[in-house]
């Protein structure tokens, strides 16, 4: 009974500090818990996208004279498979045809053939580009060379028998053909083989009519395989663990075949890629949440060891009156219980409640509850700590007369005379500046091995710098306010007025209490700052990596044939275009090396797209634009080309062209200009772009291929007014910068940090205000007593309020100015040491006012708060003189 | 014998007390204050003095009956004008020094101008002048006390509410306090009023109220000096 009047005592004087404190401890727990179910959802969402972007799981060839019934019992023995489809292929010499008198030959290519309902389990392989997918079809390069379409006939050149005619039904796309035409047993560090230029796919009773001959007699030359797709709800949902799932079970069937098959793991190896993904990903949540937990359980600490001296004195007077250490230690351990307790089971509700509102975060009961269970342990025994700590600490030094000072003449710490946040800070600048010299290379995930690393010293820079930043913080606010110098005098004159000084000399004998209110509030405004500029740098850079894909906001692809340019006009004048400029695709030989050609208008290109400074090398986006347009002939290439060619700057290269007159490649002679990295719809090895003119001249054809326009408003919306334009030719492609940004799956920034910042970005702005607002409540609310005896002799409400303001001046004042500072730093830090995270690098930190001014604003009004809260009314003050 | 400083007429002063209802801490209470008196107030703790000296100051309201200062003006200009006082201790501001506690109330009173100045002869005046740069954690209990009666007498106020003054003190020590103040009291006619429970502070002053259960019993003490 007396115990139970004790804790209702307890909880009712020390209302501010358990709830304040369970506030911490819940914020701790709903940000650990919202980035544990993060983590394992963007893990998830990788994998399942990455799945999705392989056409043919694995690709299972028999060695000539195998079994393919046994094989392919091994593979559904090996693997959960959820359909297997048996492709033909044979090496042909070429392929002829006979067109308005001319005949038309090609070099060697390849006759394929695909089982009855292949192309159902497998959609990707074919593009109906015109004609029927029902018999003979040729691909559409194919097609070009030998000027053939739907109707014509072309004879198959055999190897060592007589050639064969067949009527071509359709002309297709192959859009996978990398995959499909690999060479499967090649080790994996093999050069990768482009796939064969000439390409015919047969029916398959027609294909072995003609190709089981050639098979008896040149067995070399054919090849069956098995396609395979697996069970993609078989696959553990962590890219970690579907990739070794996916391998071990490739592993299994090449035992299995003990040599009859080889196996072409293309699952494995897009998960492989995705692991390092994932890999940055935790490594991107730990980078962007850690401040976060590390400040909610500085908080929690804040508040408990907040009123020290109050705390003290009421220890001091329990022991005087015979309490013994231990039952001083149960009070604080009834105190410890109740906010641990509710502050748990606060931020698992807030959890679960952010699981169901926000996008990303959905949990699931038998992965997620283990880590959820951790959580929950870890917010209780912070919260037992944070009280138990301070509470031994005082019962062990307490002296009655220790216990009564309340004031501290400043005395500087250890670390203060050892200067420790110097030698922190300097340490964070030499480990940045080692990452920096290493590239800041944080994953790393070597190609072909399960074992992936993560380079975990590329914490110890931000961490070190956090840390030094937070104590250079308490450093120079406890000098400036200890001083009670000119400066401190000047924060608090306008609220202070004529009692500035008396005022100022109040303030600088608290400055250990009023820097700790400062430290914390910078630290949650620079956790905020920080958190903030990364994700909207982050996106802005998400956005230029998707124009960078996409070409511009909606980018039309057409071929040579059938140029998307000769529609410029009327996309033109689309009104939901800002503006479409044409752009060529061609292709060109390099040496022997066939790369992809961009002609473009150099004046004019910047306007329907954005080019980075990051896309060139050595000169600005501008700078190598303007060199472009002023050589008619030149042209940017890659830096291995530049490399493989050892090409020096106004260097002539002579690239071979295909001549729209004869479709034969000449040699045109360029200039070599410049380096171009990266360029809008290019990929990401090697290609050139040059002047339009320049290639309309030397080609005898003007068409260009692309138009990339931009949007005035929804790129979404503007796509599908384009398509609707356009829907009489279906060979051209109409794509927007939402569904490139969506397809990115071999980038992390395709990971949508949304619901993550957003939580973040929330908790924030929570953890500001209550910084700010709590620790000054918390110090007024001590003081009650000194307010009342300031009032008892004559203050005035005003004069009273004037003392409020300024502390609450103070730190407002304090915290933004070292808050913003250190989050801007921090900002830079982190975007430069997740430069991998990114590509092409951001050129410029995008600061994102609005969310600044509004965690500023809420600052500010919980300083307000406090401060109007804390305003003693007349009447109570007889009442807080009784206070201890 | 000049205009009554405070007059007060059937006090009484209850407080909410707990669950189990309202307890009445001080019942019916009349007094009066001349200038120049020089009053204690008696009884055990618990028995009302700091909530009528409250009252008598001007920081809390009666529930019941009246409280006028016909010789003080105005209710606003009461503190730190016309009535100082001195706290149970701790009583000082824990944040200022010695010599700026006892210039904070002409500060507060908007005269800064000379605040320390008089803070000073004011601290000379009880012998205190070398702790002027002292915090109040610094001080013994007697000097803190003394320094908080020189900040009460700061802006030369007509009436002096002590509340246990020397209740932290030894006895030699309060006695030294008090003839401080007596001494420095003795050519004023400032009144002086002392809520104590220790015989011998209330020995020394002239009249003696007491305290007991929430009522006041006030009368002269034969042989005592009249002011
Ligand atoms: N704010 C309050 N609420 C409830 N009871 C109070 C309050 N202030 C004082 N009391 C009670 O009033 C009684 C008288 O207190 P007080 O005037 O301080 O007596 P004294 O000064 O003689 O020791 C005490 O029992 C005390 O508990
Ligand atoms: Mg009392």
């Amino acid at each position: 009974m007396m115990f139970l009047l004790w804790i209702r005592g307890v909880l009712a004087r020390r209302f501010l500090r358990v709830a304040g404190a369970a506030a911490g401890i819940a914020l701790t727990v709903a940000l650990l818990s919202a980035m544990a179910l993060f983590l394992a959802n963007a893990g998830a969402s990788m994998t399942a996208r990455a799945v999705s972007a392989v056409p043919i799981d694995w690709q299972v060839q028999v060695i000539s004279g195998a079994d393919p019934a046994l094989v392919g019992k091994a593979l559904a023995d090996a693997a959960p498979v959820k359909a297997v489809h048996q492709v033909r292929y044979a090496d042909v010499a070429g392929f002829e045809a006979q067109t308005g008198g001319t005949t038309q030959t090609t070099g060697p290519g390849q006759a394929v053939a695909f089982d009855g309902s292949y192309l159902s389990d497998f959609p990707a392989e074919i593009r109906s580009l015109s004609g029927t997918l029902d018999g003979v079809l040729i691909a559409q390069q194919t097609a070009a060379n030998l000027h053939v379409g739907p109707g014509d006939a072309v004879s198959i050149q055999r190897m060592g028998l007589p050639p064969v005619e067949v009527r071509i039904a359709g002309v297709v796309d192959l859009p996978d053909a990398d995959a499909l035409f690999q060479a499967v047993g090649l080790p994996p560090q093999a050069a990768p083989q482009a796939p064969p230029d000439n390409v015919l796919i047969l029916p398959q009773e027609a294909w072995r009519q003609m190709f089981d001959p050639q098979q008896k007699a040149r067995p070399d030359t054919t090849r069956l395989q098995l396609h395979a797709r697996l069970a993609h709800a078989a696959l553990p949902p962590d890219p970690v663990s579907a990739y070794t799932f996916v391998t071990a079970a490739q592993r299994n069937l090449e035992a299995r075949v003990a040599g009859q098959a080889l196996v072409a793991d293309n699952l494995g190896s897009r998960l492989g890629a995705v692991r390092e993904d994932a890999l940055y990903a935790s490594v991107l949540f730990l980078f962007l949440g850690l401040p976060g937990i590390a400040l909610a359980v500085a908080l929690t600490f804040a508040v408990t060891s907040s009123g020290a001296a109050r705390r003290r004195a009421e220890q001091a007077m329990l022991r005087v009156r015979g309490a013994t250490i231990k039952a001083i230690l149960l009070l604080s351990a009834t105190e410890a219980a109740v906010a641990a307790i509710a502050g748990t089971a606060i931020g698992m509700a807030a959890a679960s409640l952010l699981a169901a509102v926000a996008p990303g975060l959905k949990a699931t009961v038998g992965i997620d509850g283990p880590t959820l269970l951790l959580v929950a342990v870890f917010g209780l025994l912070v919260g037992l700590i944070a009280f138990l700590y301070p509470a031994w600490r005082d019962a062990r030094w307490v002296t009655v007369a220790a216990a009564r000072r309340t004031v501290n003449r400043p005395n500087a710490p250890l670390w203060q005379r050892l200067w420790l946040d110097g030698l922190l800070l300097a340490a964070a600048g030499l480990f940045f500046w080692q990452s920096a010299s290493t590239g800041y290379q944080i994953v790393l995930a070597p190609e072909g091995v399960a074992a992936t690393s993560v380079d975990y010293k590329a914490f110890i820079a931000p961490a070190l710098f956090w840390l030094g930043m937070a104590l250079l913080t308490i450093r120079l606010s406890a000098t400036i306010i200890a001083r009670n110098g000119a400066l401190l005098r000047m924060i608090v004159a306008p609220v202070s007025g004529a009692l500035a000084p008396v005022v100022s000399a109040a303030l600088s004998r608290q400055a250990g209490r009023l820097t700790i209110g400062i430290a914390m509030t910078a630290l949650s405004i620079s956790f905020a700052t920080s958190t903030a500029i990364f994700n909207t740098t982050y996106n802005a850079q998400a956005r230029i990596d998707a124009e960078l894909t996409n070409g511009s906001d909606v980018t039309v692809f057409g071929t040579t044939d059938k140029p998307a340019g000769a529609h410029l006009k009327a996309l033109a004048s689309l009104p939901e275009a800002a503006a479409a400029e044409p752009m060529q695709h061609r292709f060109a030989y390099v040496g022997t090396d066939l790369q992809d050609l961009y002609g473009i208008d150099p004046h004019r290109i910047g306007r329907a797209t954005g080019l980075s400074d990051a896309y060139f090398s050595g000169a600005s986006a501008a700078g190598t634009l303007a060199l472009l347009a002023a050589t008619s002939d030149g042209v940017l290439v890659s830096e291995e080309t530049v490399q493989d060619f050892q090409l020096q700057q106004g260097d002539t290269i002579n690239l071979r062209l295909m001549d729209a007159r004869d479709h034969q490649y000449h040699p045109v002679p360029f200039k070599f200009i410049g380096v171009a990295r990266e360029f809008p719809t290019a990929p990401k090895d090697s290609f050139l772009v040059a002047n339009s003119a320049y290639v309309a001249r030397t080609t005898g054809s003007d068409a260009s291929e692309y138009v990339l326009m931009r949007a005035r408003a929804d790129p979404a919306a503007l796509a599908r007014k384009a398509s609707s334009v356009l829907t009489f030719d279906p060979s051209l492609k109409v794509a927007d910068i939402g569904q490139a940004a969506h397809l990115i799956g071999s980038s992390l920034t395709a990971v949508d940090l949304g619901g993550l910042t957003t939580i973040e970005l929330g908790f924030a702005v929570v953890m500001a205000a209550a910084a700010a607002g709590l620790m000054l409540a918390l110090g007024f609310y001590e003081r009650r007593r000194p307010f009342a005896i300031l009032a008892a002799i004559g203050a005035k409400p005003r004069q009273l309020a004037a003392f409020l303001w300024s502390e609450g001046l103070l730190i407002l004042v304090g915290g933004m100015t070292f808050g913003l500072i250190s989050g801007l730093l921090t900002a830079w830090m982190l975007v430069k040491l997740l430069t991998g995270v990114f590509d092409p690098p951001p050129e410029a930190l995008s600061i994102p006012w609005l969310y600044l001014a509004v965690v500023s604003g809420l600052v500010a009004a919980s300083v307000i708060a406090a401060v109007l809260s804390a305003r003693p009314s007349t009447g109570q003050t007889a009442e807080q003189l009784r206070d201890l | 014998m000049g205009e009554r400083l405070v007059i007060a007429k059937g006090l009484g002063r209850d407080f909410r007390d707990g669950n189990s209802g309202r307890i009445n801490v001080l019942r019916d209470v009349d007094c009066e204050i001349a200038p120049g008196a020089r009053i204690a107030i008696v009884g055990p703790s618990g028995s009302g003095k700091t909530t009528l000296l409250h009252i008598l100051g001007g920081l809390d309201r009666p529930t019941a009956g009246t409280v006028e200062w016909p010789a003080l003006g105005a209710f606003e200009t009461l503190r730190p004008r016309h009535i100082g006082f001195v706290f149970q201790s701790p009583s000082l501001f824990p944040a200022l020094t010695a010599v700026q506690n006892v210039g904070l109330p002409m500060l507060l009173a908007g005269e800064n101008i000379g605040a320390s100045d008089i803070g000073a002869s004011l601290l000379q005046s009880f012998d205190l002048d070398e702790l002027g740069d002292k915090l109040p954690e610094e001080l013994s209990g007697g000097q803190a006390q003394r320094i908080a009666m020189a900040r009460a007498l700061a802006m030369g106020p007509k009436l002096l509410l002590a509340d246990e003054p020397t209740g932290q003190l030894d006895s030699r020590t309060a006695l030294l306090f008090l003839d401080a103040v007596l001494d420095r009291l003795e050519a004023t006619d400032i009144a002086l009023v002392i809520a104590t429970h220790d015989e011998i502070v209330a020995n020394r002053m002239a009249t003696r109220w007491t305290m007991d259960h929430g009522r006041l019993t006030t009368g002269h003490r034969p042989g005592a000096v009249t002011a």
